[in-house]
């Protein structure tokens, strides 16, 4: 028989407060929604602690019941955060996961009991799963979502309020065995299902309270009277499911996100915000036994535009400090034009990578600080001036280029040291140097006058060799190049411009 | 001959004597064994280094223009990631040529910076990250050698270079200690003072011609250098070891 968990996230927008401020757990808290156009705001959730604070509740009606009370906007980013927290959380038990509103998931239970053990085992699971991500989560397993989701809710009142450093734990579940599940929904008022409030007046006109008695009236005649909403009512309270499983992939990503009751102008303020999103970042991808390859950073600024930015790291992590350090000089790097007044952080998962530390000789750079370590180079001289050197293809005499320094994993055992070819070496002059070069009958350079002590007279020199080269291009080079000794014993490679007659100084040898 | 301690002369003279003659020794250190050095890609200076570049400490190399600093920073780069170990070459002259062979450079993070000062921050940096050999490239933006008789020198007047002064070579020392990498300081003229474990300074040997002057075809061989380990806080300053440094073809 198939079985069926629902995770549930009752009062999403207050956990997701107290997900992201778990310290506000100790204080009477209640989460507000703004009125339209200037309109009162109402309270959609609050904690055990704010007594007599119930949802639909004026602000101003709530701080007369609690005077302690302290309040928080809504905020879609922190919603939208938690409830992809949650489906993380089913997804970390079962593959089938299939989200059916924010903070309200269904998964396949059917093969989960070498993992978990029984249904009990499987909703247990689910609880510490979302706990882990910082979430208080009803669970119900049935034979169907339907029932499920009202085992989920019959759940619901056992729910407690208790802090944890990732936001708030207490959850509860509750198993429909197949054989109970006759005798769970007969006992089941109607007030448990959401009806329409039309329905469940004519149902109450009727002298119907409980699943039970709806489930004992002929179907036919229900649906004539009722409509198909009869006919639906009737087989949910057979215990029929009304919908199948629609499994769908797990996310690609992860996002946490938050929004700024004012707007940031420096840094600082930013940091916090940041700190508070990489940790539950981090828990997340924890829970999943996974890294971050990529960082996303999504600001929202005060025009309502958006300002996005990648972090892309040299390796794989999920450790929050060089996180923050990089989001940190990415910013400083580049300031946004306006004022920020919400924040995305958006971590590209993949499988853990981890640091294996050598068994002979020292260790090494880790995959982190080397993208720290390039990070801060950045910030410092600039993203052109730092990575793996390489050579363009293309000929250009001393051309050089940088790219993405990725270097390959060290060998198991150290290597010995090869040896080296002790080899003179072209030091390049970026730009070349130009240079004013005195030449006898014969052409060959007598003395060279050049910037600061690239110059004197020539004491020994080879050349020329012409090259010709880039003549596809706009940009061709035809060039006769010497080697010279000047006084003082400097060794230049100097070339002169076949077009113009120009000389360069390109190197210096040493 | 191994002496008790109560035994040994308290004449500070005598002692000193003793040690001379190698009738006394120093104890072998209780502490856990160094890790390898670095090599220099070089056999018989890694000998007078006492194994090559010690990790966690400063080397200076110190040679004027042509005689083979570069070559010799690049060939310690060459060994160090040949041997799988990562390097960083902070290179505020911008001079260096990835075309040259004999170094991995997968496994060497260049970093250009603008000026002096930003090069020892970088240096800082690459020290923190555990790279296993920094080289610091100061030959072409560091203090300037004693000019050489004959030069004819060219100034012009544009914005003089902000110095990093001398303060900085302790804090690069400190923190190549502190994360165990080998930080390689090439110059013109020391600049790390005592807080280099050692100087290698090199001296410029005649240039090596092929061909009779004026031919065609006559090409630049190389050049013959001497190298020598001038100081080191731990073993005696070397006798001259010759280089030949031949030319690769540019």
């Amino acid at each position: 028989m198939t079985r069926i968990a629902c995770l549930w996230v009752p009062d999403l927008p207050l956990c997701a407060a107290v997900r992201a401020e778990p310290r506000l757990l100790g204080a009477p808290l209640a989460v507000v929604q703004a009125g339209d156009l200037g309109g009162r705001a109402h309270v959609l959730g609050a904690t055990p602690l704010a007594e007599g604070v119930e949802a639909g509740q004026t602000l101003a009606e709530a701080r007369a019941v609690c005077p302690a009370l302290v309040h928080r906007q809504a905020s879609p980013e922190r919603e939208r955060a938690a409830a992809q927290a949650a489906l993380e959380a089913a997804t970390a038990v079962s593959p089938r996961c299939e989200e059916a509103a924010p903070g309200l998931v269904y998964l396949d239970a059917d093969g989960l009991s070498r993992l978990f053990g029984d249904d009990r085992g499987v909703a247990r699971a689910l609880v510490v799963a979302a706990e882990r991500v910082g979430l208080r989560a009803a669970v119900g397993v049935a034979a169907g979502k339907s029932v499920a989701l009202l085992a989920a809710r019959a759940a619901s009142p056992d729910l407690t309020f208790e802090p944890t450093p990732q936001g708030v734990a207490g959850g509860a579940f509750r198993v429909v065995a197949p054989e109970e599940q006759a005798a769970f929904l007969a006992g089941l008022p109607l007030l448990a299902l959401d009806l329409p409030d039309e329905l469940q007046q004519t149902l109450r006109r009727f002298g119907l309270h409980t699943l039970g008695e709806v489930s004992r009236l002929p179907p036919g005649p229900l649906a004539a009277r009722l409509g198909p909403e009869g006919a639906l009512l009737w087989r949910l309270a057979k215990g029929d499911d009304v919908s199948a499983l629609a499994p769908r992939p797990p996310p690609v990503r992860f996002e946490e996100g938050e929004e700024l009751e004012w707007d940031a102008q420096s840094i600082e303020p930013l940091l916090f915000v940041w700190k508070a999103l990489l940790d539950r970042l981090a828990q997340r991808l924890r829970a999943r036994g996974l890294m971050a390859r990529e960082i996303l950073l999504r600001l929202r600024l005060a025009d309502g535009s958006w300002d996005d930015r990648a972090v892309d790291l040299a390796a794989p992590s999920r450790e929050v400090g060089p996180l923050l350090q990089l989001l940190r000089l990415l910013v400083e790097g580049r300031p946004p034009a306006a004022g920020v007044t919400a924040v995305r952080l958006c971590a590209m998962p993949i499988a853990e990578v981890l640091d294996q530390l050598p068994l002979f000789g020292p260790r090494g750079a880790s995959p982190v600080q080397l993208a720290a370590a390039v990070a801060r180079l950045s910030a410092l001289m600039g993203p052109e001036r730092v990575g793996q050197p390489v050579a363009p293809d293309r000929w250009a005499p001393f051309a050089a280029e940088v790219t993405r320094f990725a270097p390959p994993p060290p060998p198991g055992v150290p290597e010995a040291p090869p040896a080296a070819q002790l080899e003179l070496v072209a030091r390049a002059l970026r730009p070349p140097r130009t240079a004013e070069v005195r030449c006898d009958e014969a052409g060959r350079p007598l003395l060279v006058i050049g910037e600061g002590a690239l110059g004197g007279r020539v004491v020994a020199s080879a050349g020329p060799w012409r090259t010709v080269a880039e003549w596809w291009t706009d940009a061709p080079v035809a060039l006769d190049s010497y080697d010279l000794e000047v006084a003082g014993g400097l060794l230049l490679r100097a070339s002169r411009e076949l077009s113009s007659g120009a000389w360069w100084i390109e190197a210096v040898y040493d | 001959m191994t002496l008790p301690a109560r035994r040994l002369p308290k004449d500070p003279r005598a002692l000193e004597d003793l040690l001379r003659t190698g009738q006394v020794r120093r104890a072998p250190a209780l502490f856990p064994r160094a890790p390898r050095p670095l090599s220099t890609g070089i056999e018989k200076l890694d000998a007078a280094l006492g194994g090559g570049l010690a990790r966690g400490q400063l080397h200076e190399i110190v040679a004027p223009a042509g005689a083979g600093g570069t070559a010799l920073l690049h060939a310690a780069l060459g060994a160090t990631t040949r041997a799988g170990e990562l390097c960083a070459l902070i290179d505020p002259s911008d001079a260096f040529d990835p075309r040259r062979r004999g170094i991995d450079l997968r496994r060497l993070l260049w970093a250009r910076p603008l000026d002096p000062v930003q090069a020892l921050r970088a240096a800082e940096i690459a020290l923190e990250a555990r790279f296993a050999l920094v080289a610091l490239d100061l030959a072409g933006s560091g203090p300037k050698a004693a000019r050489p008789r004959g030069v004819i020198e060219v100034v012009r007047f544009e914005k003089k270079l902000s110095s990093p002064g001398a303060s900085p070579w302790a804090r690069l020392a400190r923190r190549a200690e502190k994360h165990g990498g080998a930080l390689l300081v090439l110059g013109r003229a020391a600049q790390a003072g005592t807080f280099a474990s050692a100087t290698i300074e090199l001296e410029r040997g005649p240039t090596l011609w092929d061909g009779p002057p004026g031919a065609p075809g006559r090409l630049l061989r190389g050049v013959r250098a001497i190298s020598a380990v001038a100081r080191h806080k731990r073993m005696p300053p070397s006798g001259p070891l010759p280089l030949h440094l031949p030319l690769e073809a540019p």
